[in-house]
Formats: C-alpha cells, sequence, structure tokens
C-alpha cells in the first residue's frame, strides 16, 4: 500500500514538475520559474510533505518491509531531488544573460606598480649569483679608508708614483690627524679580508668607489667596482684566464675568451689589462669595439707578494689573482647605455625602463 | 708621452710597419693611445732659382726676384716674378718657391697678388712658412743641387714619420719614456739583441782636457746621487737641423735653438733630462784662490761654481718662463754658490739661460730624489717633461751616457768644443742579481716557458743569466730599476714570450662553501621587497654641499643620533660632523653625506618635472665623522675616526594629499616592510612614536615620528620640514623615512615557523566610537586588545575621520579562539567589557 502511495507521489510530481515547466511559456525555453520549482520542492521534500510523513511511518512495519519500503522511498527522494537539482541548473545556467555584462576589452588595465632597479643592481646581482655558484664569498668593507688600506698595503707606498694613477679624494683632516680618503678602488678590502682569512679563498667585493675624476660619458667621479681576489697554494695566470672567462660567458649568456696585454698595478706583478671577445660580433670587428674585436674591461693581475705580506702571509707561500672591473662599463654594454652619468642622475625616465 | 716612428725606426732596426709594431708594443709590452700619421704637404712647393734681384720701386724694405722654375704639370721651366721681403736672398740660390694655388702648413694660401703696384706670382719660403721651425729671418736656402722645377720636400730635409702616443705607467717609467728604451723593447720583441750601442756610450769616448773651469758641489747627497757638468766652448747658437727639430716636434717639444734643442733630444732619446747654462752668466762671485789655470792667460775667462744645495726658507727665484717662486728648504736648487741658477730636476732659471750671445756652456746631466722632486713639484706646481722623468726615478748611470752624446751632437750641431767633465758621482749604483727558479716560472704563469725561449727573452732585455740547475742567477742592467724581484722578471719572461700562450685552466684549489654575507643579501632582500612595493631605486653620490647640509639642517649632528644619543645637551653642539673632501670636484660635492635627505630631495625636485608621484628608495651608506655617538652598527676604522651606517631610505610624493595620505601611504610601506622581513614574527614589538625633544628641524614637527622596535629606535619616518622643503622649490608634500638595516637585520626573522591554520570559525563585529583629538589610535587599539585578551585575534581601523576638533574611529574587530567555536553570547560580552573600558580609559563615546 505504501509502495503504490509511493509510485503515485512520484507520478504526481513528474506531472507537476511538466506543469509547471510549461506553465514559463515558450519564452522561458520549458522551464519552470524559480519560485515554482522552490515551492514544488518544499511540497514533495519539506518537512511537513506527504513523503516525509511516509518515511516517518516507516517504523511501524516489520523489518522486511522496513527495508524494501524504505529503500524505495529513499531512492524516488533522491530522484525527485535530482530532478530538481538539474532543473534548477537549467535555470540559473539560462538566466545568464552574457550580453548585459560585455566589456570591451580594449580599455587599458589598471597596472600594479611594481618599482625598478637601478641597473647597477641588476648587474650586481647577475656578477653575484654567478659567483656564489662557484663558492665565491661576497665580502665588503668601508667606503671612507684610511692610507694603509687603500695604499700602503696594496704596495703603494707614500709619495710613490703609483698613487697618482688614481685621483684620490682625500678628507680634510687636521695637523697630526690620518688623512683618510674615500676609497679609490674596492681592493682596499683584499687588506682587510687577508687580515682575517686564511687561503684557500676566493672572494669577490662588489662596492662603491670613488675617483677625482671630470666627469664625461665614460667616466664618473663615483663608480661601482667588482673585485675578484683568489688565494691557495698553485694559482696562476691560466686560472685567472678561465674564471674570468666562465664568468663573462655566464654573465653575457655566449661564448667569450679573454685576452690578457702588459700592464701595471703596483698590487699585482704580473699585471695586465683584461679585454673580452666583442659580445656585439663575437670578435669580428664592429662599431661596439672599434673595429679591433675586443672590449677593454679593466685591469687584472697576479697577487704581488708585498700585498700577502702586507696582510700577514708569509712571503712566496701563496700565490693569486685579483681583478677590479668596473660595474658600470658591464651594465652599459649589458643594456647599451652610452651615457655613464645616467647612473647616478636619479632620473625615473631612465630608471623605469629596468 | 709621443714616440716617433721613424726614430724607432732607426734605433731598433725593425723593418715593420707602424700598424705592426703598435700591435707588437700593445700585446707584449705598453699600451698605445694614438697613432697618428704625419704627413708633410708641401704639394706647389717647388724649387726655384734665383735669376734676378730687383729693388722694388714702391717700398724700400721689398724687393723683387725673378726665379726660374717649373709649374705643376709642365713640361718647361718658367720665368715667375715674386715680390719677397726677405734680405738673404742672392741670384743663383736654390729656393723653395710656393706656386699660385698651394697651401702652406701654415694655413696660407697662395694666390696671385698685386704688391705696392708689382705683381707677383707666388711665395719664396722661410722655415715657419713651411712648418718646419720657427725662423722667419730669412728664406730658406736649399741645396745648390736641388733640381729647378722638383718637389721642393725632398731637398727640405723632411721625412714623413708616425706618431705614437704610449702610454708609460709608472713601473717602466725609469726606462720606457725614451725612444731608446721603446727601441729596446721593439727588438726583444722581434727576438733580437738591441744593437745601439748603449753600453759604449762612457765618458772616455769624448776628450776630456786637463780643466779647471768647473767645480761641482754637491751638499746633499740624498737628493743629488749624482752631477755631471760639462762645459762647452766656441759654441754658435742657431737653429737645430731640420731633422732634430722634426723629431724634437714629433715628440711635441718645440724647437728653440741647437743647444737647447740638443738637451731635449738627448731626453727623449735616453731618458735623461738635461740643462744648459750659459757659462758667462753664472757670475761666481767668490774667491777661487785654488783654481788651477793650465792654458795661457789669453784664454782665461771667468771660472764658475756649481752647488747643489737646499733652498732657504722663502728664497725666491725666476724660472725660465718667468714664473716666481717663493721657495722652501725642502726644494733643491743648482745655484752657483749663491744665486739659484735652476730649480733642480725642474726647470732652469732665467737669468743663466741660453740666447743668442752664448758662446760657453754648461750642459748638466744629473740625478735627483724622485720623492723630493715631487713633492717640489707639488708643492710649486711647476710640472715639466724633467720633473715627470725624475720624480719617477731613474738610472743614475743614465747620466753619463746622456753627457757622451750630447757633447757628440753639439760638436756637430753647434760646432763646440769640449773644454771638460766634471762628475760627482759619490755612490756608484752598480748592477744586482735575483736568483730566478724557472719552476716558479711555470708555476705562476701556468704554462711551461721552455727554458731556451726564457733564456733568449732574458738576455735579450740586457739582462745576464747563468744557470744552476732549475735556478737562474739574473744580472739586472741597471736601467731596470723596476726589476726586483721574481715576479718582475717572470712578468717580463710572460709578456715576451706572450700571454696568449697560457690556456685558461679550471683552479685546482679545493672549492669550500662560500659563507653568506649576512647584511649584504640582507640588504638585496630589502630592495626586492622595496621594488615589490613599487619603489624605484636611486643612486646618489655619496656628497652634497655646505649649503644642502644648512639647508637640510644637517649641519649639527645626523638627526637619527642626535635624538638616539640620549646624551646631554653638549652631544648636540659636538655632534657628527661631515668629512670634507679637500679637492671637491665642485663646490656642491664638498661635504661627504651623513643623511640622504638632500640628495632625495633633488631626486625628487628632478623628477617632478616629469611625474605626479614619486615612489623611490635607496640603500647605501652614510659616513659619520664621531663614533662615539653611534654605536655598533657599520665599519669603523682602526684609526677610530669615522663609522659608516647602512641604511634604507624610502621616499613618497603624492599626486595629491589629503588626510596625510602622504605619510601614511609611506608608513604602510614601511609596516608592509617590516611585516614581510618578520619582525613582529620574531617576538619584537614595533612602534612609531613621536620624536622626543631636542627636535631635529629636518623633519616636519608635527608630522613625524621615530620607528622603535622593542624600545631600540632604528630609524625616522615622517614629511620633511616644509621650510626645507622651500630652499628646494617643492612644492608638495614629501615623506621620508631612514631605517638602519644593520639594526633590521638584528631584529628580523632569521627562519619563518609555520603557525597552525584558525580551525573554528570567527567572529567579527565592528565599533565606531568618537574621540577628542588628543586620544591616539594606537591606545584605542591597545585597550581592546588588552581587554578582550587571548580572544581577540585581530584588531583593524576601517575607517577615520576628523571632524570639528573630534575624530571618528572605526574598527573590526575579530574574534575566535584555537579549540572551539565561540558562542555569540560570549562575544557580545567581551564587546560589552571593550565598550566600557573604552568609555571609562579613554572617555571615548561609543557610537551605537
Amino acid at each position: 500500500m505504501l509502495k503504490e502511495k509511493i509510485e503515485n507521489l512520484k507520478k504526481q510530481f513528474l506531472a507537476e514538475i511538466e506543469k509547471i515547466s510549461a506553465q514559463g511559456g515558450s519564452a522561458s525555453g520549458g522551464r519552470p520559474s524559480d519560485e515554482a520549482l522552490f515551492e514544488l520542492e518544499k511540497k514533495y521534500t519539506g518537512r511537513k510533505s506527504e513523503f516525509i510523513g511516509i518515511l516517518k511511518s516507516l517504523k511501524d512495519l516489520s523489518p522486511e518491509e522496513k527495508k524494501q519500503i524504505g529503500e524505495l522511498a529513499n531512492n524516488t527522494k533522491n530522484q525527485i531531488w535530482e530532478i530538481i537539482k538539474n532543473k534548477r541548473q537549467e535555470i540559473s545556467e539560462n538566466s545568464f544573460d552574457a550580453e548585459k555584462e560585455k566589456i570591451d576589452v580594449t580599455i587599458p588595465g589598471k597596472k600594479k606598480s611594481a618599482g625598478h632597479f637601478n641597473p647597477i643592481s641588476l648587474v650586481r646581482r647577475d656578477i653575484e649569483d654567478i659567483f656564489v655558484s662557484m663558492g665565491y664569498e661576497i665580502a665588503d668593507g668601508p667606503e671612507v679608508e684610511t692610507g694603509w688600506y687603500n695604499f700602503d698595503a696594496l704596495n703603494i707606498p707614500k709619495d710613490h708614483p703609483a698613487r697618482d694613477m688614481q685621483d684620490t679624494f682625500f678628507l680634510d683632516a687636521k695637523d697630526g690627524e690620518e688623512k683618510l680618503s674615500m676609497r679609490s678602488q674596492t681592493s682596499a678590502v683584499q687588506a682587510r679580508y687577508m687580515e682575517k682569512n686564511k687561503p684557500p679563498l676566493r672572494i669577490i667585493v662588489p662596492g662603491k668607489c670613488y675617483r677625482r675624476e671630470a666627469t664625461d660619458t665614460t667616466h664618473d667621479h663615483t663608480f661601482y667596482q667588482f673585485e675578484a681576489l683568489i688565494a691557495g697554494e698553485n694559482v696562476n695566470v691560466g686560472n685567472l684566464k678561465f674564471t674570468a672567462q666562465e664568468f663573462f660567458s655566464a654573465f653575457f649568456k655566449q661564448d667569450v675568451t679573454v685576452r690578457l696585454r702588459p700592464s701595471y698595478f703596483p698590487f699585482v706583478e704580473p699585471g695586465f689589462e683584461f679585454d673580452i671577445s666583442c659580445t656585439v660580433c663575437g670578435g669580428k670587428g664592429c662599431r661596439a669595439c672599434k673595429g679591433g674585436g675586443w672590449l677593454e674591461i679593466g685591469g687584472a693581475g697576479m697577487v704581488n707578494q708585498n700585498v700577502f705580506v702586507s696582510a700577514g702571509y708569509p712571503r712566496n707561500k701563496y700565490q693569486g689573482f685579483a681583478w677590479g672591473f668596473g660595474l658600470e662599463r658591464l651594465a652599459m654594454m649589458k643594456y647599451k647605455i652610452d651615457d655613464v652619468r645616467l647612473f647616478h642622475s636619479g632620473d625615473l625616465r631612465f630608471i623605469k625602463q629596468f | 708621452m709621443k714616440y716617433s716612428y721613424s726614430w724607432l725606426k732607426e734605433l731598433s732596426d725593425t723593418k715593420l710597419s707602424p700598424e705592426k709594431v703598435r700591435e707588437l708594443l700593445t700585446m707584449h709590452s705598453l699600451e698605445i693611445e694614438g697613432m697618428e700619421e704625419k704627413k708633410w704637404n708641401f704639394d706647389g712647393v717647388v724649387v726655384g732659382n734665383i735669376l734676378e734681384i730687383k729693388k722694388h720701386p714702391n717700398a724700400d724694405k721689398l724687393q723683387i726676384a725673378v726665379v726660374e722654375t717649373r709649374l705643376i704639370a709642365s713640361l718647361h721651366t718658367e720665368k715667375l716674378q715674386i715680390v719677397c721681403g726677405a734680405p738673404n736672398i742672392e741670384v743663383g740660390q736654390k729656393v723653395p718657391v710656393a706656386l699660385v694655388g698651394s697651401k702652406l702648413p701654415n694655413g696660407i694660401e697662395i694666390k696671385e697678388a698685386e704688391i705696392r703696384g708689382e705683381k707677383s706670382f707666388g711665395m719664396l719660403c722661410a722655415l715657419d712658412e713651411l712648418g718646419l721651425g720657427i725662423d722667419h729671418s730669412g728664406i730658406f736656402i736649399l741645396d745648390s743641387k736641388a733640381k729647378i722645377g722638383a718637389p721642393a720636400k725632398k731637398y727640405l730635409g723632411v721625412e714623413d714619420d708616425t706618431i705614437f702616443e704610449i702610454k708609460v705607467l709608472p713601473d717602466r717609467a725609469h726606462d720606457a719614456m725614451s725612444h731608446v728604451g721603446v727601441a729596446r723593447e721593439i727588438s726583444v720583441l722581434e727576438n733580437r739583441k738591441f744593437e745601439y750601442d748603449f753600453d759604449g756610450l762612457k765618458l772616455p769616448r769624448v776628450k776630456t782636457q786637463n780643466f779647471a773651469s768647473l767645480r761641482v758641489r754637491i751638499e746633499d747627497k740624498e737628493l743629488c746621487s749624482r752631477y755631471i757638468g760639462a762645459v762647452m766652448e766656441n759654441v754658435e747658437i742657431k737653429d737645430s737641423p731640420s731633422w732634430m727639430k722634426q723629431r724634437l716636434e714629433a715628440s711635441g717639444i718645440r724647437p728653440i735653438n741647437n743647444v737647447v734643442d740638443a738637451t731635449n733630444y738627448v731626453m727623449l732619446e735616453l731618458g735623461q733630462p738635461m740643462h744648459a747654462f750659459d757659462f758667462d752668466k753664472i757670475k761666481s762671485e767668490f774667491p777661487i784662490s785654488n783654481f788651477q789655470f793650465p792654458n795661457k792667460s789669453q784664454n782665461q775667462k771667468s771660472k764658475v761654481q756649481i752647488v747643489v744645495r737646499k733652498a732657504k726658507k722663502n728664497e725666491e727665484m725666476e724660472l725660465l718662463d718667468e714664473t716666481k717662486l717663493k721657495l722652501s728648504e725642502n726644494d733643491l736648487l743648482i745655484t752657483n754658490g749663491e744665486t739659484p741658477l735652476a730649480l733642480a730636476g725642474i726647470m732652469g732659471g732665467k737669468d743663466s739661460g741660453i740666447n743668442e750671445n752664448t758662446k760657453t756652456i754648461i750642459l748638466e746631466a744629473a740625478n735627483f730624489n724622485a720623492v723630493n722632486i715631487r713633492r717640489s713639484r707639488t708643492r710649486l706646481g711647476v710640472k715639466t717633461e724633467s720633473s715627470d722623468r725624475f720624480e719617477k726615478d731613474i738610472d743614475p748611470n743614465l747620466a753619463e751616457k746622456a753627457i757622451v752624446r750630447i757633447v757628440e751632437i753639439l760638436e756637430h750641431t753647434a760646432g763646440a768644443k769640449l773644454e771638460g767633465v766634471v762628475d760627482v758621482y759619490p755612490n756608484k749604483i752598480k748592477s744586482w742579481k735575483i736568483k730566478l727558479d724557472l719552476n716558479y716560472v711555470n708555476n705562476l704563469l701556468g704554462e711551461n716557458v721552455p727554458q731556451k725561449e726564457t733564456i733568449k727573452i732574458l738576455n735579450n732585455l740586457g739582462i745576464s743569466t747563468t744557470i744552476r740547475l732549475h735556478i737562474v742567477v739574473c744580472e739586472i742592467p741597471t736601467y731596470r730599476l723596476d726589476i726586483r724581484t721574481q715576479e718582475d722578471l717572470i712578468e717580463e719572461i710572460g709578456r715576451i714570450w706572450g700571454y696568449e700562450k697560457i690556456e685558461p685552466r679550471p683552479l685546482t684549489e679545493p672549492v669550500i662553501p662560500a659563507k653568506i654575507n649576512e647584511i649584504l643579501s640582507f640588504e638585496r632582500k630589502l630592495g626586492e621587497i622595496a621594488v615589490g612595493m613599487g619603489y624605484d631605486e636611486m643612486y646618489n653620490y655619496s656628497f652634497y654641499s655646505e649649503i644642502d647640509a644648512k639647508n637640510c639642517a644637517l649641519d649639527g649632528v645626523h638627526p637619527m643620533d642626535y635624538v638616539a644619543s640620549q646624551q646631554p645637551p653638549k652631544a648636540v653642539v659636538h655632534g657628527v660632523k661631515h668629512f670634507e673632501l679637500s679637492s671637491p670636484m665642485n663646490p656642491d660635492q664638498k661635504y661627504v653625506r651623513v643623511s640622504f635627505v638632500p640628495n632625495i630631495l633633488k631626486n625628487i625636485k628632478t623628477n617632478l618635472k616629469n611625474f605626479e608621484s614619486l615612489n623611490i628608495f635607496e640603500i647605501g651608506k652614510v659616513y659619520l665623522c664621531h663614533p662615539e655617538l653611534v654605536s655598533g652598527s657599520g665599519f669603523r676604522i682602526e684609526s677610530g675616526m669615522t663609522t659608516e651606517k647602512r641604511m634604507l631610505v624610502m621616499s613618497q610624493v603624492l599626486e595629491k594629499d589629503k588626510d596625510a595620505e602622504t605619510f601614511y601611504s609611506l608608513k604602510g610601506a614601511v609596516e608592509s616592510l617590516l611585516e614581510k622581513i618578520g619582525v613582529d614574527e620574531n617576538g619584537g614589538s614595533t612602534s612609531i612614536m613621536e620624536v622626543e625633544p631636542p627636535f631635529p628641524a629636518t623633519w616636519h614637527l608635527t608630522r613625524s615620528a621615530e620607528i622603535l622596535i622593542d624600545g631600540e629606535k632604528i630609524g625616522m619616518i615622517g614629511e620633511i620640514n616644509p621650510i626645507v622643503l622651500g630652499k628646494y622649490k617643492i612644492g608638495k608634500r614629501v615623506a621620508v623615512c631612514e631605517l638602519d638595516t644593520q639594526k633590521l637585520l638584528k631584529i628580523s626573522q632569521k627562519e619563518i615557523v609555520y603557525k597552525t591554520l584558525q580551525k573554528f570559525p570567527t567572529i567579527t563585529r565592528d565599533i565606531s566610537m568618537l574621540a577628542k583629538s588628543e586620544t591616539k589610535a594606537i591606545e584605542i587599539q591597545k585597550l581592546i586588545k588588552k581587554i578582550g585578551g587571548n580572544l581577540v585575534l585581530n584588531v583593524e581601523m576601517f575607517d577615520v575621520f576628523f571632524k570639528d576638533g573630534v575624530t571618528s574611529f572605526a574598527y573590526h574587530i575579530e574574534f575566535g579562539a584555537s579549540e572551539r567555536t565561540l558562542e555569540n553570547v560570549e562575544v557580545d560580552e567581551v564587546m560589552g567589557k571593550i565598550v566600557v573600558g573604552l568609555e571609562k580609559e579613554l572617555g571615548l563615546e561609543i557610537r551605537k
């Protein structure tokens, strides 16, 4: 009896849903209104519905009937729910009118303003990453330096013509006070680091340096260098070439060869002027390298034994190489910047390009 | 220095072209900074034969010459009438004729002309007109065998040349600031011995007579290690031969006369600066009783003494170029025992110089202490070719070679006769030995240089060698003062053998994991955060002007330390001073920064031309003069003078400022940054509090704050004082914050520790209230947290406005518990307490 009742309810439900669907009219595509569907749901599955009444009355039946009827009632209820759910989905999917929401996608977006690094920072980060990957420590030191670290410890004694090689910014000092200077090269960190560390060591020192030079498109009195210093028992010129070659190849993301020419810096012996194959033409000769196929990068050399001695190492126990290259030069090559003064210009039209 | 290729070629016997020589020197020896062809252009200047000379009818000083010559591209000679002013022409002479249409090296264009009614078809040339000297005294007379009508160039003794500009660094200045030095390099690089008879330049090569008219005394042997004086008589002062003048000019030295030119020529050839005095102008006003006069009495002439001594304090002298100097006791003089004749090694004096009447000369080749020359010339501001060489130290043995060479030259170019030479050389410099380990050569270069090659290179350089197993004993010639160590020798071997032959090789040293540089990587992270928040990075100079310091009220003390020092008022008086540059590029960059503010304001000023709003930052250092005010951060130079402080500085300018939005927006950025580096997570408590007096005037009095973390001051944030902004003509509000990165690093969170997510639902209630203006937002927030205890998870202000002296605050308060779902009643109860608390403790009016 209950079974029939359930089946009737189902038939009744199907008929009704058909009916309310039809009531929606052809404009609705044969779908009932939201409200009608809600009423129908309430009527058949709500708390006070006949269906719930049936389920409640199950408790008076025998276990076997309970199982049989219960299953049927549940299935039917689920079917009803399923149908309603589908109808509702149908309604919601079709009630959305995309036309009304149309936007002009070509209107410019609302930008999130990310800031910009100065290109020197970008180059510096690249360099640091490459050297860290090769096991180098990044060291630093003061920019206001004593004569000892900026000159004497680097084998540039007082009154030596080599002190003229860099025009140094000295700081005013009272009589009897030591004359300090703005460091003229990152090499000033060499002795500072070596006093505290023993070979084998490999460091780079990126940092701000100062020289009293007239400024033009390729010179500024304030500039950034990165020093490399490697010391051990068997470090040689071939190692310098290899290390530099690896670094520049990684930095410029192309195969770079290096060339050494004789030069003189008091803190190295032998000393080199350092060139790399032109990164624009690969060495064939172009405007960037003035046809020569080589680009001048900076000074390098094998650490002078006097520098080791100044740092407290025994003479001729260690060998090492060092170089000091300009970050601006690398940034200018990398980003094709034609005026070194832009880096310190503070002009956001420049900075915002990076 | 400038070098003549043709001179180098003659000295070195090279067959290589200038380009090849350049390449060879660049790769193995010296940097060639420039190369310039020197071509003599005398197109249109031909040999003419003077047929006739007439007086000019209308001018006393002019003559009319009729010259036989050949026009360009013409087969036949022609007669030309040319008006000429020079008195030295005679019929039958061959002279250079500049034809009509030619252009001379001095720029004159020759045109057909009429001079005082007489037609002139060209010009007879004097030396200066040909660019060959300064002599304008007469027409240059060519060799009588010169072919009429031929280009005059081949008879003018000129040679096309190439000029090298070579950068000689201090290590090679001892030998390579001379043509002989560079020619020796070229020979060595061509794997040959240098053939120039350098060793043969010895005093016995010139005849010295028994000689008594010159005496030399060196008072200070430290400052003058050698002095050679040579007396030459019968000197005829005139122009130098043209080959010599060309070589001088090639090296950038103006020819003067044969004697002065010879001193310069020898300097350029050998590197030894020289000087010539007029013997007769050096009156030695002292009795020379012990002088013997070997010659007959008719040859008797004055006797001269030369004394090398230090100047007296404030002693005065006038140099050749008429500069008047006041000397100090450290300057060295060449004197006649009394008055100064020359500033030793730098420049001769005006009164003892050579002129056209000079008959007898004293030639000086000496050696002076490099350091002293350098100090003198720096102090006196006189820099010459001579001081350039002496201050870099040259071999005292060079003096002898130079004197021999100049005597030979002046015998030819001035018809002069050597009377005698005096050489005072108390401590003779001899060659020295270095033991070179061949294994070390290979070990340092990283490549095996064949032993034979090594020895050949050394020998070609003039270094004699003795080999014992793998040790080479090297005897270094004195002209290579730079070679003192094994490494110096290895450099010679490496560069001449060729660095290009050294293969790149990976390091064999063990790789040890690198230590992380904490502060640098922390600053890098700060940069990333700043950029992520939309700030653009500035790089500023570390300098600004005295006016900047004044304008920004920085001339007393750095504002951060000013406040934090907690020193008695004297700290302000003796506060952190600026370092000042002794010689700045310009007065705008005299001070070394103690604050970023001046340069940041300049950045803002610059960029407001192009942008309405700015977010900028800079990471860098300030440099403080007195360390006692600054504790523990940055570097301290051992002499105890300075402390450098690392800073992150951010600055903000908005298009429009409403309700102090500029300040709050920067403050928000700082808060986000502190949150990002985990300051609060680390247990620290950040507070941004009003500045305690005395108030630093850089900042806006009522819109600035100190940033404290756990009570320690780590920075400042605030608007810049409008008076300061006015000085920079900035019309917008500017907010700046300065953070000490070293201190930030100390309190930042090293590792992130995950916290369990809130499992149970939370309840958010809103509350709004009216406060009298004295009530601070932070007090409200603190009180809510205090009353709510653990149940208050978050207090967030969502609205604030000011009206009629009353502030309205509105907060979201989020409640929750970690172990259960809160009931509404519990929250109601806490809210009730909060309301009561706010009303009672802060006197707020809660809006219902």
